[in-house]
């Protein structure tokens, strides 16, 4: 499925990040006795941009894909437009997703 | 091939993305005929009634082109020709670079196909109109190209024009035409081009990547298909050892030269098939050997070869769907689509029994 290089590099990168990067900032702020230390925000304003923008870049990178396959079968089979957008706006859900993580990590 | 062949494309999509091209592909691949339409085609009770059920499929346009000039069978095989010639300039019109690299590597078997065609009509003194009935300009060689080879007056003449054209199997003619000249066997003449075509493939293939070498396991036993039946052949008309060793091809896949001279030295058709039990082909063969007996034709086991290789073009659509399979497995589809319906339109022109027209068909 991951025949291509880069979109290997992409999913990887994301699951790692989306992994890791809440758990650091977690740490970050479990580590923290101070009642305010600037490396909590900046740790958490980091990791909600993150988590946002891979996200936000892997849908793309998916719809990308899925836009040019569908625009294939289109020109050859009008009349599955409507399976077309329907598989075209899946990949929103990662976005979604990325959303979600950035507005809880931000708190 | 000639400068005039080279066409100017416009495609979306360049270098290795097969995205666009596979899905409409496989958007293409769905409108092939499958068995039960050739079966109503077979059932058709006669060439009017198959003229009708054509036309509401996408053969329509080029049959509407074609049918101004008569209803005859001879009619209908060019508009199923020019029907495949225009899909194929379709599928090279958004292939990317280098599925349209490797396909177009494939398809040079067509070009030596065709000359092949206007070798052997030239040789028998067959008329222009009969060879070019024969040709299918699926390869780089243009129609217009083709019929002007196919216009020379002899063999002499079509050497003469390729090398005068720089086609790039000129040279391969030129040396086939000395030996031909000695011994007056077009088999010298269509060994060279079967040598320039498997070592210019295999050059072209010659790469590292999965698609290079997909292309190149087709080339590879397309060669062996050609060595395969040369033994066959030689041991059908009891040809000597050192004859048939001199048309060994290079470049097989599961057929060495050591086997080929293995076989070539055998007398026995039995013989032959028993050693070939080790090999891929050993099986396919084996299943028509009955059918060899009865109808004592090697024409059988090309058949059943012919079968063997364009099954495993089509399997290649089973691969990854992000490859060049997909595109060679439909080019094949395509081609034996309309190679189906050539021998039905044929049988029908000349009454042939139904059972018999089904059983010529390669259904996939």
């Amino acid at each position: 499925m991951f025949n291509n290089r880069l979109a290997r590099k992409v999913f990887g990168s994301t699951f790692l990040l989306t992994m890791l990067v809440p758990a650091f900032a977690t740490a970050a702020e479990a580590a923290s006795t101070e009642p305010f230390d600037w490396r909590v925000s900046v740790t958490k304003a980091a990791s909600a941009g993150a988590a946002m923008s891979i996200s936000a870049m892997s849908a793309g990178y998916a719809q990308a894909k899925i836009g040019t396959a569908a625009a294939g079968t289109l020109a050859e089979r009008p009349e599955v437009s409507v399976w077309a957008i329907t598989l075209q706006v899946l990949p929103e859900v990662i976005v979604l997703l990325g959303f979600v993580s950035a507005i809880i990590i931000a708190g | 091939m000639s400068p005039e062949a080279a066409k100017v494309r416009t495609r979306p999509a360049s270098g290795k993305e097969y995205g666009y091209a596979n899905a409409r592909l496989r958007g293409m691949r769905s409108r092939l005929f499958n068995r039960a339409f050739f079966d109503n085609l077979i059932a058709a009770p006669d060439i009017k009634t198959l003229i009708q059920d054509l036309t509401a499929t996408e053969y329509g346009p080029d049959l509407e082109d074609a049918l101004i000039h008569g209803r005859d069978a001879a009619t209908i095989e060019a508009a199923l020709k020019n029907h495949m010639i225009r899909t194929y300039q379709k599928v090279f019109s958004f292939l990317n670079d280098e599925g349209l690299y490797l396909v177009q590597t494939l398809l040079g078997r067509w070009d030596i196909f065709n000359i092949k065609t206007i070798l052997r009509g030239k040789h028998i003194d067959a008329a222009t109109d009969e060879i070019v009935e024969g040709l299918l300009p699926a390869g780089q060689l243009t129609a217009v190209e083709l019929e002007a080879l196919a216009g020379g007056e002899d063999i002499k003449t079509v050497i003469d024009t390729a090398v005068t054209w720089g086609l790039p199997f000129a040279g391969a003619l030129r040396e086939g035409y000395a030996e031909y000249l000695e011994t007056e066997s077009l088999a010298d003449l269509e060994l060279a081009l079967d040598r320039y075509y498997s070592t210019w493939a295999t050059q072209r293939l010659k790469k590292r990547q999965a698609n290079s070498r997909l292309a190149l396991s087709i080339v590879r036993m397309q060669v062996d298909t050609l060595n395969l039946l040369t033994v066959l052949r030689a041991a059908k008309e009891s040809l000597e050892t050192e004859v048939a060793d001199r048309y060994f091809l290079e470049g097989g896949r599961d057929f060495s030269k050591s086997l080929y001279e293995e076989l070539a030295a055998m007398s026995d058709i039995d013989e032959i098939l028993d050693k070939l039990r080790e090999t891929p082909y050993g099986k396919i063969l084996d299943a028509v050997a009955i059918e060899y007996l009865s109808q004592n034709s090697i024409s059988v086991f090309e058949r059943s070869l012919e079968d063997y290789l364009m099954r495993h073009a089509l399997g290649l659509a089973k691969g990854d769907p992000l490859g060049v399979g997909v595109a060679i497995a439909y080019l094949w589809a395509k081609q034996n689509e309309m190679t189906n319906l050539r021998i039905i339109v044929r049988g029908k022109a000349v009454g042939m029994p139904v059972e018999r027209v089904r059983g010529e068909l390669i259904l996939v």
